[in-house]
């Protein structure tokens, strides 16, 4: 035995129970109060299918109570009632239905003012539980992948069967069965046939896996099964399957509904299947006297199960009988065409409904069966079958709907939507089931129709003289039944790549910036660890002395072959094949359309061998886009995605050349190494490539080493540049020292329009060449002058504007800011902006929208810093 | 969209495992008219029914194969490798 707290008081669970057979055992008879009117409402289904149990368990809302195993500890709440279940102070509302007829609100708050006014307090007393804080989910979620030849949905009699069969000739079976153990109804029907024999064979069966109490909740596209199992292991809360089987059985049974009579939502009117699981599943002598709505041979079942438990039983009523429940908490009696009889407990034999959703979802037809009382399915897709009472074996048809319209039959128990609601609405001309549904919100609600979708119908053609088949029924869509988020979201992780040099950078102070899963130093905490201050430090260090920055995530790529020229010739706008081995050049790649997609650069190792590099963001799309053009050419060139193979950093400032001389033999003077020029070499002892490219404005290189290598060559490059005080620099400090070059980033100062003859790089796209990818886009663009042109700019004062600021002529927003910093070196903010092409002569006078503010600024067509690019050649 | 398509490397697999990679088309000459790589650039076909497609298998071989999927039923007919004889 465990318990469990409810509402601050302790309740005892016997080994099986739920927290709702344990709550109905202790006399809890009210177990939540209704989404709109606020009526009290008790135990109905008892199968996890309709709202009425919804309580809070463990802080996760919406639980329903019946199907929630009772665990010791557990801390169960009830939910939209106040001050307590029992005396709900807005159970006041139901005497104001008059004023709440369906769809009141569109009719009430016409105006959007006043519905942002009230709308705040509606869903503070309608709706349902609370969802819990980030930080209050407890537990893990979890997806697993599994494949198998065949999938049964549902272990009773004909689930069992079929997993048999096929197992037995040898395919590989996963069952999947939403009750804690195998055989359907024989679990809690004396009148079902015996089937424990049956459930030993498939307990022993090698080729059946069993998922008890495990949910399917959508069947998808290629009989993909979404499937919900809790508690697979350990501290796993849930897990969802995504199940791919070859064949599907849906074996899904049929679900019993409730009738709709006056005051039918009473604590006390249950179904009968859920008073059968009351006690044959939980040993629970549901009440003292009842009334049994229903006949023939089920009825007959129901009542024996009922006596059986000692249970009075005070009459069986025709459902044809029925007038209304009496009483004001619980039901304390029946009223019939022929009296009134007294009974605290009402039940019901509703309309069985064949739990068809999976097979609707799949593509399967709902068609009406009259014999049957059913929408059955038809149509079904292969590698997709159903077999048992959800095709109607067993089923006879009973009507729902005992009564006329009334504000206390409800149809819809999720949202209250009663007769009366359905025959305004359909009397307002919703009169088709689709437009009927969504106005009145029947099936819409937690239960997603299952509890109140034959009612609606059956409803709807009574009203419209329309027959069951013509009126249809609603589309199933998943996830039915629901899904917790947290299961949808699965576990939370999230990768995180570090660079080799991760450890260094951590112990000099980083502040880290996330740049897609990479990990990099935003700047280095110095001194007083105020930002701008350090990374000023860190500007200083590389325009006067020396500085360090780790590019380990550049994308690299080797390509190799003897059509290796050939294919960059056509992919980049640049010639490569004419590159010399030893050499450098800047490297962009335009779609067809012309617009960039990225740069980076090219440097030729050998006459068939080339090193790529790739903008860190664009890696992926690189190395696709290369194969792409490679594919189905024939064309002898191996593509191969170094990037994590390589650690990579840029040794940058007038002091580079020293620093670097102390740790390697390669030749490094200007003669012999030029600017644009690349090597391989040693360096502290370690195979490099290194790369002479500047994208910071300084003498500088670029050094690509195996990554475990990496931490060594860092050190040993910061301890060689100890005596000029060399500096770690971050993004912060590159991205201040690349615009006082007006060096271009792709994706900030560019954009999906973008091309390079509007960017003023008309010097990369080389039409002279007979062809390469967006070749022709270019040659045409390159034909007439653009509207806009990328400039650079200089503030008149030391505004400093966000990237996006826009540029403004005349009143009217004609261009926008890219990049803007303050620069150092001009001792005002510089940056980059798009300008109608006839402002972007040298010294025109733009106007930047910034702060609520226009503030002048002066276009400036040459690099802010070292315009010669004297410093990048030294 | 939960179908599978058979790479012709590593065999049936799910959707998710590959990029789609657009319909396949006769790239033009480099010297063809403006109209012509206007089109080419510019309008797709978006045939409803069977289109022969490109894929790339992103989680898997990492090369590029060539399908042709019925685009109202997401079958799929048939996948190779652009080098290989497609019939």
């Amino acid at each position: 035995m465990s318990t469990f707290d409810f509402d601050g008081h302790s309740v005892n669970a016997e080994p099986g129970d739920t927290v709702g057979s344990a709550l109905y055992r202790a006399g809890q008879r009210v177990f939540s109060r209704s989404f709109k009117y606020h009526r009290p409402r008790g135990l109905l289904c008892a199968a996890g299918r309709c709202p009425n149990c919804l309580v809070n368990v463990n802080g996760v809302p919406n639980m329903p109570a019946c199907v929630t195993p009772a665990r010791e500890g557990m801390v169960v709440r009830h939910q939209n009632a106040w001050p307590s279940l029992e005396t709900d102070a807005l159970s006041a509302a139901q005497h104001f239905d008059f004023l709440m007829p369906v769809g009141w609100y569109y009719k009430v708050f016409r105006s959007l003012k006043l519905w942002h006014m009230v709308e705040p307090h509606i869903r503070a007393v309608a709706g349902l539980g609370e969802p819990p804080g980030v930080d209050e989910i407890k537990g893990e979620y979890e997806h697993a992948w599994w494949h198998a030849e065949v999938a049964v949905v549902g272990g009773g009699s004909s689930g069992m069967a079929a997993a048999l069969e096929y197992a037995g000739r040898g395919a590989s079976v996963v069952l999947i069965d939403d009750q804690p153990s195998l055989g359907g109804r024989a679990r809690y029907q004396s009148s079902a046939a015996d089937l424990a024999a049956v459930r030993e064979r498939v307990s022993n069966e090698a080729g059946v896996r069993v998922l008890s109490r495990s949910y399917c909740f959508g069947l998808f596209e290629g009989n993909l099964l979404g499937v919900l199992q809790p508690n697979p292991h350990g501290a796993v809360k849930e897990r969802l399957i995504h199940l791919r089987a070859g064949h599907v059985v849906v074996a899904a049974g049929a679900y019993e509904t409730p009738l709709v009579f006056a005051n039918n939502d009473l604590p006390g009117v249950m179904l009968s299947t859920a008073a059968q699981r009351l006690i044959r599943l939980h040993g629970i002598k549901p009440a003292a006297t009842a009334v049994v709505v229903g006949g023939g041979p089920r009825a007959a079942g129901v009542v024996a199960d009922l006596k059986n438990a000692g249970v009075r039983i005070a009459g069986v009523v025709e459902p044809a009988a029925i007038r209304s429940a009496s009483g004001g908490h619980c039901v304390t009696g029946v009223k019939t065409d022929t009296g009134s009889i007294p009974c605290d407990l009402l039940v019901i034999c509703g309309p069985l409904v064949p739990d068809a959703g999976l097979l609707a979802q799949a593509g399967a037809k709902l068609v009406w069966n009259q014999a049957h009382g059913a929408f059955l399915p038809t149509g079904l897709p292969p590698n997709v079958s159903a077999v048992g009472s959800v095709c109607g074996t067993g089923l006879a048809g009973t009507p729902a709907n005992r009564g006329g319209a009334s504000k206390r039959s409800f149809v819809c128990v999720c949202s209250d939507v009663t007769t009366a609601d359905l025959d305004g609405a359909v009397r307002e001309g919703f009169d088709h089931i689709e437009t009927l549904k969504r106005y009145t919100t029947t099936t819409m609600g937690p239960c997603q129709g299952r509890m109140c979708q034959l009612a609606a119908v059956e409803i709807c053609a009574g009203l419209t003289g329309r027959s069951m088949d013509a009126t249809g029924v609603t589309t199933s869509r998943p996830p039915n039944p629901p899904v917790s988020l947290g299961a949808l979201a699965g576990p939370r992780h999230h990768p995180i790549r570090r660079t080799p040099m991760h450890d260094e950078h951590q112990q000099l102070g980083a502040v880290w910036l996330d740049m897609g899963d990479w990990k990099r130093p935003r700047y280095y905490r110095a001194g007083s660890g105020d930002e701008t201050a350090c990374v000023r430090a860190e500007y200083q260090a590389v325009r006067e002395r020396v500085g360090l920055i780790d590019v380990s995530t550049l994308g690299k790529l080797i390509l190799q072959g003897r059509d290796a020229g050939k294919l960059l010739d056509k992919v980049y706008t640049h010639r490569f094949s004419d590159l010399k081995p030893g050499r450098v050049r800047y490297a962009v790649i335009c779609d067809e359309s012309g617009v960039i997609l990225d740069d980076g650069t090219i440097a030729a190792l050998a006459g068939d061998r080339y090193f790529i590099s790739t903008t860190t963001g664009n890696l992926e799309f690189v190395d696709q886009w290369l194969r792409w053009w490679l594919a189905g050419t024939g064309w002898d060139a191996w593509l191969t995605n170094m990037t994590s193979g390589f650690a990579a950093v840029n040794l940058a400032g007038p002091k580079a050349r020293e620093t670097l001389r102390k740790i390697t033999d390669c030749d490094l003077s200007s003669e012999s190494f030029p600017y644009m020029g690349c090597r391989e070499a040693e360096v502290a002892g370690v195979r490099s490539l290194l790369v002479r490219i500047g994208f910071v404005g300084e003498t500088g290189w670029e050094i690509h080493c195996p990554a475990e290598e990496g931490p060594k060559v860092w050190q040993a490059l910061m301890k060689a540049g100890a005596e000029f005080d060399i500096r770690p620099f971050g993004i912060e400090a590159q991205r201040l020292l690349r615009l006082e070059k007006k060096h271009v980033i792709v994706g900030v100062d560019t954009d999906a329009l973008t091309t390079p003859i509007d960017a003023g790089m008309t010097w990369v796209a080389r039409l002279d060449k007979p062809d390469f990818v967006g070749r022709a886009a270019l040659t045409q663009a390159s034909q007439a002058p653009p509207r806009e042109s990328l400039v650079g700019f200089e503030m008149q004062d030391d505004t400093l504007p966000d990237d996006g600021a826009p540029v403004v002529l005349g009143g009217r927003p004609v261009g926008r800011v890219t990049s803007a910093r303050y620069s150092p070196v001009r001792q005002r903010t510089i940056g980059m902006a798009w300008v109608p092409v006839d402002h972007a002569a040298e010294g025109s006078a733009i106007a930047i929208r910034s702060g609520g503010r226009l503030v002048q600024a002066l276009v400036k067509q040459a690099a802010f810093h070292d315009p010669e690019g004297g410093r990048l050649r030294q | 969209m939960s179908f599978q398509l058979r790479c012709p490397q590593c065999g049936p697999r799910s959707v998710y495992e590959f990029r789609f990679g657009g319909e396949v088309r006769q790239r033009p000459l480099p010297d063809a008219a403006q109209e012509e790589w206007y089109r080419y650039v510019h309008t797709k076909k978006n045939q409803a029914g069977e289109q022969m497609e490109w894929w790339f298998h992103r989680s898997g071989c990492r090369q590029w194969l060539q399908a042709v999927r019925n685009t109202i039923s997401n079958e799929v007919k048939r996948t190779w490798f652009p080098d290989e004889d497609n019939e």
